[in-house]
């Protein structure tokens, strides 16, 4: 798991079931909106992240396009999470997951 | 904030840039989906400084360009055989040419106009380099043009310098008729199926 990834997902960790914006998500993981479209668009794509317009509260106002971690992605993220710190505390870890796991 | 409407003018059309990267059934979304993080940046009222606030929105806008490349799915070409030919051609002449200017350099070192000629001949070598490693980083047509517009006034120079030196004018033909091949190749793959109809379509862009 990527550093950008997993500062992401404990963005959407911080509180599961809010629905976050780009912007606010950029501030969270302190991430650059080139690096963070594409980790959400892959989260996305791997039904990890559910997307969904807002209705605009002004007219003319643009709707934001909201994200939030779908059921099994909250599963699938704490379990990650947490291989990753434990991955991390073990002593001599090459600091990469295995093949196959996010990221 | 002052000059609000023209920065998110300036954002809105760097964010179009980026749009135009991705492939068609996405690009309107994405547009509508960044374009629309930019109001929320620059009266972000967490950030106290404006000018802070404006420089964070480009930077946001800007760096959509980074996204657009990283994005799965995203629109990625390969250069058409007539390209890699005008690239490589470019490549080669790029090469000679900072040889050339390396050499010019190395004999007159007092010479500004050798120093321009190695510069615009490392643009010339990088820009077919970029194109084969990243086949969609289309903002090197600009590094191209420029790159090309500097070769064409170091080459007329140097004819003006010394008129009876056939080189620079056989040079600086060259190099136009190269880069008239590579615009009209471009025209023609962007006109012939690949990629037609474009962001030109893409609403408020």
């Amino acid at each position: 798991m990527t550093v950008p990834l997993e500062r992401v997902l404990r963005a959407f960790l911080d509180d599961p079931t809010a629905p976050r914006y780009g912007y606010d998500l950029m501030k969270a993981a302190s991430l650059q909106s080139g690096t963070l479209y594409p980790l959400l668009a892959r989260l996305e794509h791997q039904k990890l992240v559910a997307s969904a317009w807002e209705t605009p509260q002004q007219e003319g106002q643009r709707p934001r396009k909201y994200y939030q971690l779908t059921s099994e992605g909250i599963q699938v993220v704490r379990l990650e999470l947490a291989r990753t710190a434990r991955h991390q505390r073990a002593p001599g870890h090459p600091g990469h997951l295995a093949p196959g796991s996010l990221g | 904030m002052r000059g609000e409407r023209t920065l998110l003018h300036i954002g809105e059309y760097l964010v179009g840039r980026s749009c135009r990267r991705l492939p068609p059934e996405i690009r309107d979304e994405r547009y509508q989906e960044w374009a629309a993080e930019l109001p929320a940046i620059l009266n972000d009222r967490a950030i106290r400084l404006a000018p802070y606030r404006a420089l964070r929105m480009l930077g946001y806008a800007g760096d959509t360009l980074r996204g657009s490349a990283l994005m799965p799915g995203r629109a990625r070409r390969r250069p058409a055989v007539p390209s890699i030919l005008v690239l490589g051609l470019l490549f080669a002449a790029g090469l000679v040419a900072m040889v050339w200017g390396i050499w010019n350099a190395v004999r007159a070192p007092g010479h500004e106009l050798n120093y321009v000629q190695v510069v615009w001949s490392l643009f010339l070598v990088a820009w077919p380099i970029s194109q084969y490693v990243r086949s969609g980083a289309r903002m090197t047509g600009l590094i191209v043009i420029s790159s090309g517009l500097a070769g064409e006034v170091v080459y007329i120079w140097n004819a003006v310098q010394a008129p009876g030196d056939w080189v620079n004018y056989f040079v600086a033909a060259g190099s136009f008729l190269l880069y008239l091949a590579w615009w009209l190749i471009r025209q023609w793959v962007r006109t012939g199926g690949h990629n037609a109809g474009g962001a030109g379509q893409m609403t408020a862009s």
